[in-house]
């Protein structure tokens, strides 16, 4: 299913992984983070430093679904930050594709999150002042494709999550449910190979969160999806279950 | 889900569509946050930029008038016509400049061309008057000597209905037909020569050549100077009496010819007539003559510095406040890959664009403003305007709004180039 791959789109990116077998979608190895500490790796300072993952370990293949659970502050934000490389960890690894993203500059991680991470979060975080449509289309803004393309991938993507009516709505204007779905669609539309969901169901009622998970449930078929939630009716929709507490991970049960 | 395997946003991405898409974000953001979300910071950096360039432009008005060439050039004719002043340069200071030859002669056959109304040389001469009062001092009058016609004109600020149409005294360039003796005098004239309507004004002796004529004059009118200046005295005659006063009639000399018709037509008709001359259209009022003056070059200064720095300080502090609040969508577009630069770039376009949107709405208030301004000076203080509209106000306007918003955008820049996405994801 993956037609590109970090090392093809960014040659000299980072160290490809050069392990045998197959090519994890998302590679964890010995993550730990600390806030409080000045940011990157090798920066950090023993003072009032918090510890939010202490050697966190996992990968996702594609066609994956990947639950990740705990009580609040056991790190789930941060290994999603981490995996979409909002956030670099203080030790360890983050390997996109094979491509280690702790090892690239801030523009690089930029691209990559861009090609390859669509991202889901809670509220949803459309902007306000775009319709439905804009809002789809606006990470192949930086991507560069013309504006009747960009047009007529939203309008697409729109269609396939139900919206195709809304395409000109201001977020304003459409439900919660509509809202997130327009946020999928966004998340949808560079066509990437890793979808990360934060608590995609937490501002929305039963039935619409059981639509949104169809919706993830098929996105996930020929994608690697982590999706991080309180929420058992969410998390059962997970091929497997990573459960951390206090930064480490307990169980990562199938 | 995934029936659109083709679609690779990398093939088909290019640095021109980007930047174009990244423009067309902001402008669709900020016209969107205008028209239907209504947002009151935009309102508010579009309203101070607006009255502060409103502002600068009213102000600018009045430097401009107060620049404007002064009584004797206060004319409402369409075109004037006057020597290239590079032409003759003289070493010495106060040397009498160029003048144009055959002036009656030419006026006369310009004003014969279609479309052109009326013609007349003028000539203006300080000439020493006798009080009407006994042992009184002569008086130095500026006299602006013209052919005036049946229709009510201005020249040298005064209007030329008081004396008697056409130049009898000139007759053809023989300057030998009958005097008219007629004076239009300004209030600062009549002052000087304590003189009222009808009353007879004589010109001093032995000023002049000795077989000059020194002939008396009847006051037709005292009238206000059209620009309210009550300092100069002023006076008009008919352009052959002067020109006899002065020895102009030899060779009929002038310091301009004015033009009034189609403004055109004029022109067409001066340029055929003297073609070496300076032609001036005055339609409009000439920005250039604020460099002339000191006065209203400080005043325009000013303005210009302080429009430039309120403008400035607006748009910086509404700017900065409108990132933010807009601190979630600049992480929104950081999560979905937006690097610095396209962020910044979004700010900045947003930023200019509501300046520019203020400095059109403020050139529409200013331009309102001068007429308000004008309204008001005439109706209380001042006879006539007191303030001018320019065209080139317009890009003056635009390009003082882009310095004042490229002054401003650090501001809004730093404050975005500081937001934590995570911070704002995460809430």
């Amino acid at each position: 299913m993956n037609h590109r791959t970090p090392q093809q789109a960014t040659a000299s990116d980072g160290r490809a992984n050069d392990g045998g077998g197959p090519t994890a979608a998302v590679r964890l190895e010995g993550i730990t983070h600390e806030y409080g500490a000045s940011g990157g790796r090798g920066r950090s300072s023993g003072d009032r430093t918090v510890t939010a993952l202490q050697d966190v370990s996992f990968d996702i293949q594609a066609g994956d679904i990947v639950g990740l659970e705990g009580p609040s502050g056991s790190g789930k934000s941060t290994i999603l930050h981490a995996v979409t490389g909002l956030l670099v960890p203080t030790a360890g690894t983050v390997e996109l594709l094979g491509t280690d993203l702790t090892e690239l500059s801030d523009r690089k991680r930029t691209r990559i999150r861009r090609r390859h991470v669509g991202i889901v979060f809670q509220r949803f975080h459309l902007l306000p002042s775009l319709s439905a449509r804009a809002n789809v289309a606006l990470p192949l803004v930086q991507a560069g494709i013309p504006r009747s393309t960009r047009r007529e991938r939203a309008e697409t993507l729109l269609e396939q999550v139900g919206l195709g009516d809304r395409s000109t709505h201001l977020p304003g204007e459409l439900s919660g449910g509509e809202r997130q779905r327009v946020a999928i669609a966004r998340a949808l539309v560079t066509d990437p190979d890793i979808i990360v969901a934060d608590e995609p169901t937490g501002e929305l009622d039963t039935a619409t969160g059981d639509d949104v998970l169809d919706l993830l449930t098929d996105i996930g078929r020929e994608r690697a999806v982590l999706v991080a939630s309180h929420d058992d009716a969410t998390l059962s929709v997970a091929d497997r279950v990573v459960t951390l507490r206090d930064g480490r991970v307990v169980s990562n049960a199938g | 889900m995934r029936d659109d395997d083709e679609f690779d946003p990398e093939n088909d991405g290019t640095r021109r569509t980007r930047w174009s898409g990244l423009v067309g974000v902001s402008v669709g953001r900020l016209w969107k946050r205008t028209v239907r979300t209504k947002s009151g910071r935009i309102v508010a950096t579009t309203g101070a930029v607006a009255l502060t360039i409103a502002l600068l432009i009213v102000v600018t008005g009045i430097a401009l008038a107060l620049a404007d060439g002064g009584t004797v050039t206060d004319t409402d004719a369409d075109v004037q016509i006057a020597p290239e002043e590079s032409g003759t340069l003289s070493a010495v200071d106060g040397v009498e400049g160029p003048r144009l030859g055959e002036t009656n002669e030419r006026a006369e056959a310009i004003g014969s061309q279609d479309g052109v109304d009326h013609a007349s040389p003028m000539l203006v001469e300080p000439v020493k008057l006798e009080p009407t009062v006994e042992d009184g001092d002569p008086q130095t009058i500026l006299l602006v000597g013209i052919v005036p016609d049946d229709e009510p004109r201005t020249v040298g600020g005064l209007p030329t209905a008081g004396l008697e149409p056409g130049d009898t005294h000139y007759n053809d360039g023989n300057y030998d037909g009958p005097q008219r003796g007629e004076i239009v005098l300004s209030e600062a004239a009549a002052d000087r020569l304590e003189a009222g309507p009808d009353d007879e004004i004589d010109v001093a002796g032995s000023q002049f050549s000795e077989d000059a004529l020194t002939p008396s004059v009847t006051v037709r009118a005292v009238e206000t100077a059209g620009d309210g200046d009550d300092e100069t005295p002023i006076a008009l005659v008919h352009a052959s009496e002067l020109q006899t006063v002065a020895g102009a009639d030899n060779g009929q000399l002038a310091d301009q010819v004015l033009v009034w018709g189609d403004s055109e037509a004029a022109t067409a008709a001066a340029d055929d007539a003297y073609s070496d001359a300076a032609i001036e259209s005055t339609g409009g009022t000439d920005p250039s003559s604020l460099f002339g003056d000191g006065l209203a070059f400080a005043t325009s200064l000013l303005a210009l510095i302080v429009g430039v720095a309120i403008c400035a300080s607006f748009v910086a502090t509404t700017a900065g406040m409108t990132v933010n609040e807009d601190r979630r969508m600049l992480a929104v577009l950081e999560s979905v890959g937006f690097p610095t630069h396209s962020r910044l770039l979004i700010i900045a376009v947003s930023t200019l664009l509501t300046t520019l949107g203020g400095a059109l709405l403020g050139i529409v208030l200013g331009v309102g403003g001068i007429y308000v301004v004008n309204a008001v000076a005439g109706a209380t203080v001042a006879p006539g305007a007191v303030a001018h509209v320019h065209p080139v106000f317009v890009p003056y306007a635009v390009l003082v709004a882009l310095v004042s918003g490229l002054v401003a955008v650090p501001y809004p820049l730093a404050v975005a180039a500081r937001t934590s996405v995570l911070e704002e994801v995460g809430r």
